[in-house]
C-alpha cells in the first residue's frame, strides 16, 4: 500500500525575465520517503526547491499540502506549517552552544520570561540521542564540531520547529565521507520516523543509497520520476543530459610543446590532499569538481592566497618558497580571476584604475603614474577584451557580469603572465558573453600561455580545455585528454 | 579622489529621495554644510566675520587638523585609532621631561617625543595585525599604555618649562611688525603643510592608492598582490607620528605639559574627519574633505562662542544637534541611501 501524499505540486511555472525556469512541472511527495531531485546546474532544481519553502512567492501553477490547496507567504509561513529547509550554506552560529543553535530563533522561556537553559539542554540532549548523537555536548559552542555535526544541528532545529517535510539542498558537498554515511543514516530515521524528505545532490551514487523516488530535470521541465529500485547511475545521466550533446569544438589545435610552465607537486592543505598538477605552455587545462571539492582553494593555494601543509608550486622552472604572497606569484607570472567577481575588483573604482592595480609597483617606483600613463596601458586591454560600455572611467560596478568578467580578465594583461588561472570563467553570464569569454581564455592558448580554467561547470570545462582534470572531495581522480569527451563522463567521476 | 560625472550617464539614475539632482550637488554636500553654518553665524553674530576672529578660528582647529591628517589615514583604510590623544600626551611629556629635567639640548627633546609617538603607532600597528587583533581594541589598549607612560613620566606633575621649539611651533608667529605684534600663526602652517604632506602622498603616490584600495575592498586589493597588513601599520604609524606632532604643538599652544590626555582630542579629531565625508568603512574621502570637515567643526564651536544671546549652558547640546544634521545632509545627499540591504 502506498503512504499517503504530503505535498503535491501540479504544473508549476516560473519565469524570470526572460528565461522560463520551471516549465510546467509537477511533483509530488508522500509520507515517510526520501524523494531526490537531480539535474544539470540551471535545470531548476533550486528554483523548485525556493517555491517549495516559500522563498519564491510568485509561480504559476497549485500547490497541494496534505491535498489542501495553499499559496506561501515566506520561509517562515513554510516552517508554520512543517516545511523546512536545510541550506547548502548552513545557517548556524557556531558562537552560540549547541542546544543555543538546536532551539535558535525560539528559545524556551520559563514562567518568569528568563531563558530556561536548563530545558533547553534537557531536550536538545534527548532528541540528538535519539537521532543517535550521543557523544555531543549541548553546552559546548557548535563551532568546535565537524561541518557534519552543524549539519545533523541544523537538521534537528529544523525537525523541532515542527517540519514534517524537510528539503536538503546539496547537504553533503563539504563533508567527510565519514560524515556522509551518518547523516545517510540520519536520513533513514527520519524516514522511519515518517518524515518526507526532499533531497537534491550532485553525487548520484548517494542519490541511489538514500532515495526512495528520483525526479529527474532538465532546462525546467520534468523528464521523469523513477522509483530508485527500477534504475540505475547510468540511466540517470542519460536522463539528466537528454539527447548526446556534441560538444562542438573548433579542432582543438594544442600547440603543446611540452614546457611546462606550471608545475604542482603533492600539494596538501586541509581541504586538499596529494595534489599533482601539470599546465604546459599553450594547453588549456580545465580543472572540474563538484562544489566543495576542494579545486578553488587549490587554485587559491598555487596564488598564495591560502596556507597549503606540504609539496611544492613551480613556475616556468622557478620553484616558490613555503609561503609567498600574492605579489610574488603575480611578479613570477601566476594571474588569478577569481569565481567571485565581487570580490576581486573594485566595484565603485573606474575600469582602468581595476584594470591596473596589480601592476601599479611595474609601472612607477613611488609616484603612481599620471592617470594618463594609467588610461594608455589600460585601453588597449579594455578594447582587446571587449568590455563594454568600453568608457575606462565608468565605475566596474555599472558594468554586467559578463563586462565585469572582461575587467577581471583585462586586468591580468598590461603585463601578460604565463600562466592564467581563472575560476567560473562563465557563471552568471548570458550565451553571448559566455561564448566571448571563453574564447578570450582561447586566445590566450594560442599565444603560448598556460591558462588553468576552474570550475563546477561541466559545459564550460569542456568547452574550453585540452585537458581535463577531475577532482572530487580533495583529491584528484581521473586526468583526460578533452577528446570525445563527454558530460556523462565527469558526472560519473564526481 | 576623482569624480566622474559623465560615466553616469547611460545608467539610470538611482531613485533616491533627491534623485535628479546633479553631481555637483550631491557630492560636494559638505560645503554646502559650511557655507551654510558660515552664512548663519556671519549673519547672527556682529564679530564672528572679523579677520581676528577667523584667524582664531584656524588657530583653534590646527592642532585637530594635524591629529585629524593621520586619523584620515587610519580611516580611509577602514580601520580606526582610538590611541591618539594619550600618544598626543606621552609624545608632549616626553619632550617637556626631557627638556626641563634632563636639560637635554634642542632638537633631542622635539625629536624624542615624536620619535615615541610614532613607535606607539607602530607598535600597535605590527600588534594588530601580527595578532589579528581588531584595531579598535589593539589602539584601546595602546592608549592605555601611552596614558599610564604619560602619568608615569610626569609623576603627576604639570611641567611649564617648555623646549623653544615646542613654544615656537605651538604658539609663535611669522610676519610681525617691528613690535612683534600681529602676523601670523605658526601652528596654522604647521598643520597646513602636514596637510598638504597626506594630500600629495594620498593623491599621487602608489602607496596612497592602496591606502584607498585596502579600505574600498580588503580581499580585491589582497588579490591584486596589495599586503593589506603592511599598509594598516603603516597609516597607524602615520597616525601615531601625527598624533605625536600635535601633542607637542598642542603643549606649545598651551604652554604646558600635562600628565593626562585630553581626551576630547580623540573624538573631535573622528567627527572633524567623518563630517568631511570619509567613510568610517573606508575607501571614500581624503584631505580635502577633512578640511572641509575641521572648518565645519572649528566653524561651529567658535560660532557658537560669538553669538552671546546662546545660554552657554546649551552650547553642548546644540553642537549636538547640528552635528547630527550634518551628518545626515552628508548621507542624504551622497545618494548612497542603501539601495542594497545586505551591505
Amino acid at each position: 500500500m502506498e503512504a499517503p501524499l504530503v505535498l503535491e505540486l501540479k504544473n508549476i511555472h516560473k519565469r524570470f525575465e526572460n528565461i522560463h525556469a520551471l516549465n510546467g512541472v509537477n511533483f509530488d511527495l508522500r509520507q515517510g520517503e526520501t524523494h531526490a531531485v537531480v539535474g544539470e546546474n540551471g535545470a531548476g532544481k533550486s528554483t523548485l526547491m525556493r517555491i517549495l519553502a516559500g522563498i519564491y512567492t510568485e509561480y504559476e501553477g497549485e500547490y497541494l499540502l496534505a491535498g489542501q490547496p495553499l499559496h506561501l507567504q515566506s520561509p517562515r509561513d513554510a516552517l508554520s506549517r512543517g516545511i523546512g529547509m536545510i541550506h547548502q550554506e548552513l545557517s548556524v552560529m557556531p558562537e552560540l552552544s549547541v542546544a543555543e543553535n538546536v532551539f535558535l530563533g525560539r528559545q524556551l522561556t520559563n514562567r518568569f520570561g528568563a531563558v530556561d537553559w536548563r530545558r533547553m539542554n534537557r531536550i536538545a540532549e534527548e532528541e540528538l540521542h535519539k537521532l543517535g548523537f550521543e557523544h555531543i555536548d549541548v553546552r559546548a559552542p557548535l563551532g568546535n564540531y565537524s561541518l557534519g555535526t552543524q549539519q545533523v544541528v541544523e537538521v534537528l532545529r529544523v525537525i523541532l520547529s515542527g517540519a514534517r517535510v524537510l528539503i536538503m539542498d546539496e547537504p553533503t558537498t563539504a563533508l567527510s565521507p565519514a560524515e556522509i554515511e551518518r547523516l545517510i543514516q540520519l536520513i533513514d530515521t527520519l524516514r522511519q520516523n515518517n518524515r518526507s524528505i526532499i533531497y537534491i545532490s550532485h553525487f548520484l551514487d548517494e542519490v541511489m543509497r538514500v532515495a526512495d523516488r528520483v525526479t529527474v530535470l532538465r532546462d525546467g521541465q520534468k523528464v521523469s520520476t523513477l522509483n530508485a529500485a527500477d534504475t540505475d547511475v547510468h540511466n540517470l545521466i542519460s536522463l539528466i543530459l537528454g539527447r548526446e550533446i556534441n560538444v562542438a569544438l573548433p579542432a582543438v589545435t594544442a600547440q603543446t610543446d611540452g614546457h611546462t610552465l606550471l608545475e604542482v607537486r603533492d600539494l596538501a592543505a586541509d581541504v586538499f590532499t596529494g595534489i599533482n598538477l601539470k599546465v604546459q605552455q599553450g594547453e588549456v587545462v580545465g580543472l572540474y569538481g563538484a562544489i566543495g571539492a576542494g579545486h578553488f582553494d587549490l587554485a587559491r593555494a598555487i596564488f598564495g592566497m591560502y596556507r597549503y601543509d606540504s609539496g611544492t608550486i613551480t613556475v616556468d622552472g622557478k620553484t616558490f618558497p613555503r609561503s609567498f604572497s600574492a605579489r610574488y606569484a603575480i611578479e613570477n607570472g601566476l594571474a588569478y580571476a577569481t569565481e567571485s567577481r565581487r570580490k576581486s575588483l573594485f566595484m565603485d573604482e573606474a575600469i582602468y584604475r581595476n584594470v591596473m592595480m596589480p601592476h601599479l609597483q611595474r609601472v612607477g617606483r613611488l609616484l603612481t603614474p599620471q592617470p594618463a600613463r594609467e588610461l594608455q596601458l589600460a585601453q588597449p586591454q579594455i578594447t582587446l577584451t571587449g568590455v563594454h560600455p568600453a568608457d575606462p572611467y565608468n565605475p566596474v560596478g555599472q558594468l554586467s557580469g559578463g563586462n565585469q568578467q572582461k575587467v577581471a580578465i583585462a586586468r591580468w594583461l598590461p603585463y601578460p603572465p604565463k600562466v592564467f588561472m581563472m575560476a567560473e570563467p562563465t557563471r552568471g553570464m548570458d550565451v553571448g558573453a559566455k561564448s566571448e569569454v571563453l574564447s578570450i581564455l582561447r586566445n590566450f592558448r594560442n599565444e603560448g600561455y598556460g591558462v588553468l580554467v576552474i570550475s563546477s561547470e561541466p559545459e564550460t570545462i569542456l568547452t574550453v580545455s585540452d585537458r581535463v582534470v577531475v577532482m572530487s572531495r580533495g583529491r584528484i581522480v581521473a586526468e583526460l585528454e578533452n577528446k570525445n569527451l563527454d558530460k556523462d563522463v565527469l558526472l560519473r567521476l564526481l | 579622489m576623482t569624480t566622474q560625472t559623465s560615466s553616469t550617464s547611460n545608467v539610470p539614475p538611482r531613485k533616491s529621495l533627491l534623485a535628479g539632482l546633479p553631481p555637483w550637488v550631491t557630492t560636494l554636500a559638505p560645503v554646502w554644510t559650511l557655507l551654510a553654518l558660515f552664512l548663519f553665524f556671519g549673519l547672527a553674530s556682529q564679530s564672528f566675520l572679523r579677520a581676528q576672529n577667523i584667524n582664531n578660528i584656524l588657530v583653534q582647529i590646527s592642532t585637530l587638523a594635524i591629529f585629524g591628517t593621520g586619523m584620515t589615514f587610519v580611516l580611509l583604510t577602514g580601520e580606526i585609532d582610538l590611541g591618539i590623544s594619550s600618544t598626543a600626551a606621552i609624545s608632549g611629556m616626553i619632550a617637556a621631561s626631557l627638556f626641563a629635567n634632563l636639560k637635554l639640548a634642542e632638537p633631542i627633546p622635539l625629536l624624542a617625543g615624536l620619535a615615541v609617538g610614532t613607535l606607539l603607532g607602530l607598535l600597535s600597528g605590527v600588534i594588530c595585525t601580527r595578532f589579528r587583533i581588531p584595531t579598535f581594541m589593539g589602539t584601546l589598549a595602546a592608549s592605555f599604555i601611552g596614558s599610564g607612560l604619560t602619568t608615569y613620566v610626569s609623576k603627576g606633575r604639570t611641567i611649564t618649562t617648555l623646549p623653544d621649539y615646542a613654544r615656537f611651533l605651538g604658539s609663535g608667529r611669522i610676519f610681525t611688525d617691528a613690535e612683534g605684534k600681529g602676523g601670523f600663526p605658526f601652528i596654522v602652517i604647521v598643520a597646513a603643510i602636514c596637510l598638504l604632506i597626506a594630500y600629495l602622498v594620498l593623491r599621487y603616490t602608489r602607496f596612497g592608492r592602496y591606502v584607498y584600495m585596502t579600505g574600498a575592498s580588503k580581499s580585491a586589493a589582497r588579490l591584486a598582490g596589495v599586503n593589506t597588513n603592511l599598509i594598516l601599520v603603516a597609516v597607524l604609524t602615520i597616525c601615531g607620528f601625527t598624533a605625536g606632532l600635535a601633542g607637542i604643538v598642542g603643549m606649545g599652544r598651551l604652554g604646558s605639559a600635562q600628565p593626562d590626555p585630553v581626551p576630547s582630542y580623540l573624538l573631535d579629531t573622528i567627527s572633524a574627519v567623518v563630517l568631511g565625508g570619509t567613510a568610517l568603512t573606508g575607501g571614500r574621502g581624503g584631505i580635502a574633505q577633512t578640511v572641509i570637515g575641521l572648518l565645519i567643526y572649528g566653524t561651529l564651536r567658535n560660532g557658537l562662542d560669538n553669538i552671546p544671546q546662546i545660554d552657554i549652558y546649551l552650547k553642548e547640546f546644540i553642537t549636538g544637534v547640528v552635528l547630527i544634521a550634518a551628518l545626515i545632509v552628508n548621507v542624504v545627499f551622497s545618494g548612497k541611501s542603501a539601495r542594497d540591504k545586505t551591505g
